[in-house]
């Protein structure tokens, strides 16, 4: 492999990077506090690659891997949608499309006493917050903020929920609205849960109007912001 | 004395290789990979929760399935299968998801040589794919020893079947870094067929097989290449 002395860090900032590929040399940085973020680890005095995708540097010292998949990778303190696939005696066992169930307990809701357990059947669709994710350990959940008030945690009824990448929730939830949900938002009225597990749910008065939201959402992933606007106008145009 | 070969191809040159991603919607990561006329198609679903009941609960753990283009399943792959698995259990890092099972199935579309190669590229495309944690990636290289001595890389179906030995390799891919020095020697697999007989005495047999480890070697680099820029052009959105 030739050698590359002109390449610095800050080279590979915003590059697709591969596994394998040295990002940093801790022994050139001393006295340095790093911070990293998925997809990077530390292998004795470098900073390696685990994860393709592109790579990301946030001042003054976060380093992380952005890349879209299908599996989400459970991470404190992000809001997800999980299905509910089991009941035990302290905990809902739920499905957060990660690499193992997570631990949603019995309690973890505003005013929740052992009297009063909410029945969740099998298959209920859940907005909650990842409390803790430990590797080696089930996720645990919570349908309360840090506060312990509600905030819109909690079962979603009606209304429809499609899957698609970790990328897209985070395009969805991105801030400034993201120019699909801002388009669809002028002309029509609809309810939006995204998940950053890569679940999505809908909900509208009538059902055409979900299938247009969840269609759109789905067909302009890969689409830049110029060209999403322009689809969906042009999808809005064909419903009226 | 195969001195020529089909297409007109040169002792060490490999033939176009195409690799694609994400082409089957159901499985969690997935990728076609195809040496010349070898198609390969590879499925990766997980990590899914527990393992089996003799692995170590402490680590992950990786299933292959390999499914061959007709016929049933025998020993030819059960063998492809822990070939593939060792391979792939030496670039995962297996440490980060412990008790939990990754299952990649490889479906072998099209055989006209060099699959184990192609198949290697395939499952590591695959898990790129579905975002598994990896030390690196492989490439893999597959070579034919001719009765003249002469060494072909890349061989296809009737190469393979003429010539009496050949050696099928894998090594970790080359990699960008910012470190001047050091980068990762080692081959991860070596799979040998056949009698590598030499033109004169024996100790030419071991030789041999050194010659085919550095030519093998020395396309590592190009290899990573083509297969980086393949993969790259459809991330990128």
């Amino acid at each position: 492999m030739e050698s590359k002395p002109s390449t610095t860090p800050s080279s590979f900032i915003d590059q697709q990077v591969f596994p394998g590929d040295v990002v940093l040399d801790l022994s050139k940085m001393a006295n340095q506090t790093i911070k990293l973020g998925g997809g990077l680890r530390q292998d004795g005095d470098v900073i390696s690659v685990m994860k393709a995708g592109k790579l990301r540097f946030s001042k003054p010292n976060k380093y992380w891997v952005e890349s879209s998949n299908k599996r989400y990778v459970p991470s404190a303190g992000d809001n997800v949608l999980g299905i509910v696939v089991d009941a035990k005696a302290d905990n809902f066992l739920v499905d957060i499309k990660g690499p193992t169930l997570a631990f949603l307990p019995v309690l973890a809701f505003e005013g929740g006493t052992r009297r009063n357990i909410p029945k969740f059947e099998m298959g209920t669709l859940l907005y909650v917050r990842v409390v803790k994710a430990n590797t080696g350990m089930n996720p645990e959940l919570s349908c309360m903020d840090a506060s312990g008030k509600a905030a819109e945690y909690g079962p979603l009824k009606e209304g429809f929920m499609f899957e698609s990448s970790t990328g897209l929730s985070r395009t969805l939830l991105s801030s400034p609205t993201c120019p699909v949900l801002e388009t669809l938002g002028k002309k029509l009225a609809f309810e939006i849960a995204v998940g950053l597990n890569g679940r999505v749910w809908v909900n509208a008065a009538s059902p055409s109007i979900v299938v247009l939201v969840a269609n759109t959402i789905m067909k302009t992933e890969s689409l830049s912001p110029v060209q999403q606007k322009i689809k969906v106008e042009s999808l809005m145009q064909r419903m009226r | 004395m195969d001195l020529e070969r089909e297409g007109g191809r040169g002792a060490n040159q490999l033939r176009p290789i195409d690799c694609s991603r994400n082409v089957l919607s159901r499985a969690h990561g997935s990728a076609s990979c195809s040496h010349g006329e070898t198609r390969v198609l590879a499925a990766v679903y997980g990590p899914k929760a527990g393992t089996k009941k003799n692995e170590n609960p402490e680590k992950a753990c990786i299933e292959v399935i390999w499914k061959p283009k007709s016929g049933q399943i025998g020993k030819p792959e059960k063998e492809f299968e822990m070939i593939l698995k060792r391979t792939l259990q030496n670039i995962c890092l297996l440490n980060v998801h412990p008790n939990t099972t990754t299952s990649i199935i490889v479906q072998v579309v099209h055989d006209d040589g060099s699959l184990l190669p192609c198949a290697i590229h395939a499952a590591c495309a695959a898990l790129i794919d579905a975002g598994i944690p990896l030390k690196y990636l492989a490439v893999s290289i597959s070579c034919c020893l001719t009765e003249s001595g002469k060494i072909l890389l890349d061989p296809n179906k009737l190469e393979e079947q003429k010539t009496k030995a050949f050696v099928c390799l894998a090594f970790p891919s080359s990699v960008h870094s910012v470190l001047t020095e050091g980068s990762i020697n080692g081959i991860i697999t070596s799979l040998t067929h056949g009698v590598m007989a030499g033109l004169c005495l024996f100790f030419n047999t071991v030789d041999d097989y050194f010659q085919c480890v550095e030519q093998g070697r020395a396309a590592i680099t190009p290899l990573s290449n083509i297969l980086k820029k393949k993969l790259q052009s459809q991330s990128a959105e």
